[in-house]
């Protein structure tokens, strides 16, 4: 296990050669649990906000700095980060956000994780230190890691019991549909009204539950901890071949049935078999490792090349 | 854009092809709104790029030859100039830049067959009413034709209407009198549609307007100066300038072509003894839609209800900017309900002789004119401008959805003379 | 590099009349909307399908001949340009719109499609495309993805970047990919991200999954007159500490007002320094909640003539004014140079201000508009190219607007990308390394540089081979990872 606390170390580790695997707060161990003959590289040794302006929405933090250290000091100027990075009050770290490129509930009405990067600086697979993008707003290719509004905006959760809706014929349960609104508290409730006109009912939830609620979602609570968690984009009109294959496991579809995140107890070349049976691609985020990526694969001519650029000398490994 | 057009060795208006140019930026808004660009998706084929050949002739990096085909493909719809948001002044680089290329082109026999044919037959009533009834009889032979002469056959009508008896003098107005005017009688319209003239001028009396049809008025020259012939075309705005009164409220003309030209006397006598005449005589121009619209109208008796189309003819929306005021008229009409048409800045592809030179294209442009309009669901079509009901008829035929096509002053007409529409 | 045997190989695919080699049929194509660049191209393929593209580029990467994919040649920065003895290849024919979901939400588009088009196709069911560039009317969705183009209302919605799900390409040595999925999630690298923006350099988008959003139920338009710009960029630090975050922050100065008003007649407030106009928009009752907000922000900034917008006409007016402005300064004056720079909104006042004092330094005029919500300025300098001298000066000017842009921790360039106008500020943002690896990157997706040669890169390391070769071996060269013939 390498543990450095410094870029040079890190780039030094970087050189010295072996094939790695980079580890912020291990919350993913699908993704950072290393395989045999590759060394971990733990960075929550490279941790710290390294600049913050209110004014501009803008922090630098280091990649081995806790999600939830950088929420509590955006708290105190009454900011946040609107994508919910998942797993956030478990360890986990800016860095394996980023790099496993996982956002929770929020990200439906403000984007990903990917859309609030303005810039990153790296070690590439040759020990060098590299940057791309910049800390402004609008970027060569990158956007804007700012946000607003947590003092000024409240939120607002319906919950709503339907039957299974649209899904699978073969599903005999019922599925809970959660809407959660943010904005100006005085037109929140005609907001909300209409919402459950919409919907044809559903219930506030408000206060310690609200908050429970969400956080239970952002950091997969309800999976159990010894079944594999895989992170399935879908759209709604694919849901329904999502429920067809999986009877046994759990399912939470999240930003309007953008993402699926499927809890199995299935093992992971079946839920493998699965997806690329339907055509979908899958991420793993609780499992053993060696299986991060799990259904069809789109792009590998280009991701190939990508890679030879940034790790011509393939030192760091997938898991 | 800069460029290196010597200015003074490009003849008189060299200044002004110049001014458009510099103005041009290069933007492309012009584009979407380009008949041949929207229709060929080349940017030879659009406004910027033919301002980019014109200038690169004028600045001798091209031939004039190099240029032409683009240059000929030009419409000269002015939906261009509508849209610029730089003001580029399009005709003025235009039209004497095809004066000045005339001469020099080599233009295949039919093609300059035909055109001849045009301009020595459009401008004269007498000369197009033989040349349709003997047009009519080649129509058999039609397929034999090279294509230009084909198309212009193709436009002319199967029966032409009876020659209406001469228009009087002058026409009183009904009541008490409010204006007086003085109308334009037009050329090809007189042979195609001589109902349309005096529909304007019932329409104009029952307004309380005295018409007034000047003796010895003739062709409004906007034919020639669109296709580069200056000269013929100060011969026959000379006779208009002698012809008119200046002692009307206006000088009035239903047929929008004929008002873009003369409201461009100013610009064709630029540095001519007749300057300033010229200019005058083109500030007491107006569309017969205009001129009604300013004055006020009565409303029509409530009649039966019908949805129209109104179509924007080029020479009245672009080259005149008047576009509210035909459609201000005609919702004075109990009953009749407006109907726009998607893509409404597009020419409908008659624009002159156009139909003679770029018979495939023409077509193709009014094709989608065509869809365009039926797309709306309306029963009629309304127009202010002779060439555009021919095209539009010809082409919703050619679709087999033919529908009646009405001048502006025809409908409102109808309207007050309590006629179903 | 003789382009004629692949010429002749192009005859092969195009018909007489798309494949166009006459002086006549090319000159239109030899500059895009930044006129002071121009290259005449060996030959323009006007294609008709996806199929043609991706032959067209392979027989270029065969021939090691450039190319450059043009779509409506709008570019600002001479991306569109054509290189020397290159072909372009155009999508213009290409505007199939192939899918439209419109319960996905997604538009499945031909790169030639104009991006207002998506919008219209998509009206009836009540969505629409988000990213609006100014030429929206024109420009292609392929130019859009190739600069991630922004607009207006990208301060809410994000750039092109943030709509587009899933792209076809062909890369510049033949290869199709698929990158992306219709899912607004991905997994693994975002390739998606990688292409849009890339400038062409990565090859040409042959279809493009767009991302729809429904209409806003409702607008509300404001427009603020200021006696100062300064006043101005002010308030647009004011609207954002509000926590308010409006669909668009937009602010124009006299001269571009004076342009505006000459071309489409706005009607914006009398006699102002600047304009600010700031649009709410979203479901009513948060609308009617964020003005009561806004309201009281403006009133503090020292707006002189606070007005809303009366009806959908009246707003459409207000906004034709703002995406008439580049353009309509050519009215003002025969040239000018469009610069496209971003500071940190915090110091938009003090760069406003600095902007001023070089132009009164240099004696040059800067009409400024801008967006402002997110820093992205765009001072136009105002010069007569038939003065001797006043397009170097210009130019120096513009230079010195984007040094300061980099100086306040900003960036070259919000939308209009590096292109052919700014290659030579990359190294001044970026260190050597990060140019090297973004260089290596070109390398690995285009092995011979085809694809818009010349473009983003300064000269030199990226001029083709011959260039290259006079400054030595790339270090990837040496490498043994990339070769050239
Ligand atoms: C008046 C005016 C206002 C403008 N306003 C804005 C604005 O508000 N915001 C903004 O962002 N930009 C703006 N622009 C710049 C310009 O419109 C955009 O950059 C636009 O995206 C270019 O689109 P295009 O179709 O004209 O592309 P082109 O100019 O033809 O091409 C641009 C680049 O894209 C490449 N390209 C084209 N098609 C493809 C493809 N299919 N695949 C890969 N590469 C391709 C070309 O090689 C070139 O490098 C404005 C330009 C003008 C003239
Ligand atoms: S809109 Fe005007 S300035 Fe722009 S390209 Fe067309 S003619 Fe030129
Ligand atoms: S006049 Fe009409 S056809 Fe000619 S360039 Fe302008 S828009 Fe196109």
């Amino acid at each position: 296990m390498l543990r450095p606390t410094t870029i040079e170390d890190l780039q030094a580790a970087v050189r010295e050669g072996g094939r790695l695997l980079p580890r912020g707060g291990g919350t993913k161990p699908a993704l950072s649990t290393p395989t045999e003959g590759v060394t971990p590289l733990d960075l929550s040794g490279l941790s710290g906000v390294l600049e913050y302006n209110p004014g501009e929405f803008t922090f630098t933090a280091l990649a081995g700095t806790r999600v939830a250290e950088v929420q509590a000091l955006l708290d105190s100027h009454g900011q946040y980060l609107p994508f919910d990075p998942p797993l956030a009050d478990r360890g986990a770290t800016l860095g394996g956000t980023v790099a496993a490129g996982v956002s929770g509930p929020g990200r439906y009405r403000y984007g990903g994780v990917r859309d609030f990067i303005l810039g990153v600086r790296m070690v590439d697979g040759n020990g060098d230190v590299v940057y791309g993008g910049g800390k402004v707003v609008v970027q060569l290719h990158c956007a804007a890691l700012q946000e607003t509004m947590q003092a000024l905006y409240r939120v607002y959760t319906a919950r709503l019991d339907v039957d299974a809706l649209d899904l699978a014929p073969e599903t005999d349960g019922s599925a809970t549909l959660w809407v959660r609104l943010g904005g100006l508290p005085d037109a929140l409730p005609a907001r909300a009204e209409r919402i459950r006109a919409m919907l044809g009912g559903g219930d506030n939830v408000t206060g310690e539950r609200e908050a429970w609620l969400w956080r239970e979602a952002r950091d997969f609570a309800w999976a159990q901890p010894d079944w594999i968690l895989v992170k399935v984009p879908v759209t709604p009109k694919r849901i329904a071949s999502v429920e067809t294959l999986h009877a046994t496991s759990l399912r939470r579809y999240s930003a309007a049935g953008n993402v699926a995140w499927i809890a199995s107890p299935e093992s992971p070349q079946s839920l493998d078999g699965h997806l690329s049976s339907v055509g979908l691609s899958g991420l793993m985020l609780f499992g053993p490792p060696g299986h991060a990526r799990l259904g069809i694969r789109t792009g590998q001519a280009v991701e190939r090349r990508v890679k030879e650029v940034f790790d011509p000398q393939n030192r760091f490994s997938e898991t | 854009m800069q460029h290196t057009i010597p200015v003074d060795r490009v003849g008189p208006a060299g200044e002004e092809m110049a001014r458009a140019v510099e103005k041009c930026v290069h933007c492309g808004f012009c584009l979407p709104t380009c008949p041949t660009y929207v229709t060929l998706g080349q940017e030879m084929d659009s406004p910027r790029g033919r301002i980019f050949l014109m200038k690169s002739a004028l600045e001798g990096g091209l031939t004039v030859e190099d240029a032409l085909p683009f240059v000929d493909r030009c419409l000269g719809c002015m939906a261009c100039v509508t849209a610029c948001p730089s003001g580029v002044q399009y005709a003025e680089l235009l039209t004497p830049y095809r004066a000045r290329t005339e001469k020099s082109r080599p233009r295949s026999f039919t093609e300059r067959l035909a055109r001849t044919l045009a301009r020595e037959t459009l401008p004269y009533p007498g000369r197009l009413r033989l040349a349709a009834t003997t047009g009519r009889l080649a129509a058999p032979f039609r397929r034999f034709l090279p294509a230009s002469l084909s198309a212009m056959l193709s436009l002319l009508p199967d029966e032409l209407p009876p020659a209406t008896k001469p228009l009087p003098r002058t026409y009183p107005a009904e009541g008490q009198r409010r204006a007086r005017v003085a109308l334009l009688a037009g050329c090809a319209q007189q042979v195609l549609a001589p109902e349309i003239n005096w529909a304007t001028l019932r329409v104009l009396a029952r307004n309380g307007v005295e018409v007034v049809i000047p003796d010895g008025q003739g062709c409004c020259g906007s034919l020639m100066m669109h296709t580069g012939d200056g000269d013929g075309a100060r011969d026959l705005a000379r006779k208009n300038l002698r012809a008119f009164p200046k002692d009307v409220d206006a000088i009035v003309t239903n047929a929008a072509g004929c008002g873009s030209g003369m409201k461009e006397y100013g610009l064709l006598f630029k540095r001519q003894p007749e300057e300033a005449e010229g200019r005058a005589f083109a500030a007491r121009v107006r569309d017969v839609s205009e001129f009604l619209a300013e004055l006020g109208i009565e409303s029509p008796p409530v009649s039966a209800p019908i949805a129209v189309a109104y179509h924007d003819a080029c020479h009245l929306a672009h080259a005149q900017r008047v576009t509210e005021a035909p459609r201000q008229l005609l919702r004075r009409i109990p009953g009749l309900t407006l109907l726009e048409i998607s893509e409404g800045e597009l020419c409908c592809g008659s624009a002159g002789t156009y139909n003679i030179e770029q018979p495939a294209l023409a077509e193709a442009i009014g094709r989608r004119k065509a869809q365009n309009i039926l797309r709306t669901d309306a029963a009629m079509v309304v127009t202010g401008n002779i060439g555009c009901i021919v095209q539009i008829r010809a082409s919703l035929g050619r679709l087999n959805k033919p529908m009646p096509v009405l001048h502006t002053m025809e409908v409102l007409d109808r309207a007050y003379r309590g006629m179903e529409n | 590099m003789n382009p004629h045997p692949l010429i002749e190989s192009l005859a092969g695919i195009y018909p007489e009349g798309r494949l166009l080699i006459h002086p006549g049929e090319l000159a239109s194509f030899e500059s895009d909307g930044l006129t002071s660049y121009r290259t005449r191209p060996a030959a323009v393929v006007i294609a008709e399908t996806q199929g043609e593209v991706i032959e067209t580029v392979t027989l270029c990467h065969q021939h090691g001949v450039p190319f450059v994919a043009r779509g409506s040649g709008t570019s600002l920065s001479g991306g569109s340009v054509p290189v020397k003895d290159g072909i372009v290849i155009a999508l213009n024919r290409l505007t199939r719109i192939v899918r439209l979901d419109l319960t996905e939400r997604i538009a499945v588009v031909e790169p030639g499609v104009i991006n207002l088009d998506v919008s219209k196709a998509s009206a009836a069911s009540g969505l629409y495309y988000a990213p609006d560039p100014s030429s929206q009317q024109i420009c292609t969705i392929g130019g859009n993805v190739a600069f991630n183009s922004g607009g207006a209302h990208c301060l809410k919605y994000g750039m092109t970047s943030n709509h587009v799900l899933a792209l076809k390409a062909v890369l510049p040595d033949g290869e199709v990919v698929q990158l992306g999925s219709e899912s607004v999630e991905g997994v693994g690298p975002d390739l998606v991200g990688l292409f849009v923006g890339s400038e062409g350099l990565f090859g040409i988008a042959l279809e493009i999954t767009l991302r729809l959003l429904p209409r806003p139920e409702q607008y509300q338009t404001v427009l603020a007159a200021y006696h100062s710009l300064e006043a101005a960029g002010n308030a647009v630090a004011s609207v954002v500490a509000s926590g308010l975050l409006p669909g668009a922050i937009e602010i124009m100065d006299r001269l571009a007002i004076q342009a505006a008003e000459a071309a489409v007649h706005p009607n914006y407030p009398k006699g102002a320094e600047a304009v600010l106009i700031v649009e709410l928009e979203g479901e009513a009752e948060q609308v009617a909640e964020e003005y009561k907000r806004l309201e009281v922000v403006i009133r503090d900034s020292g707006a002189y003539e606070v007005r809303l917008a009366q009806d959908e006409a009246d707003r459409q007016r207000i906004w034709k004014g703002r995406k008439s402005a580049f353009s309509a300064v050519g009215r003002l004056s025969p040239d000018f140079i469009v610069q496209d720079g971003v500071v940190p909104r915090s110091r938009l006042g003090e760069t406003l201000a600095e902007i001023k004092r070089l132009s009164q330094q240099y004696n040059i005029r800067v009409a400024n508009v801008f967006h402002a919500g997110d820093g992205n300025l765009h001072p136009l300098i105002l010069y007569d190219g038939r003065e001797a001298g006043a397009h170097e000066r210009a130019e120096k000017l513009a230079g010195e607007i984007i040094r300061l842009c980099i100086r306040l921790g900003g960036s070259i360039t919000g939308e209009h990308g590096v292109g052919l106008e700014k290659r030579g500020y990359l190294p001044e943002m970026y260190g050597e390394a990060d140019v090297d690896l973004m260089w290596k990157l070109r390398c690995a997706m285009d092995p011979k540089q085809i694809a818009n040669r010349g473009k983003m890169f300064p000269s030199g390391a990226s001029d083709g081979p011959q260039a290259a070769r006079a400054t030595g071996l790339h270090p990837l060269e040496r490498e043994g990872i990339i070769s050239r013939e």
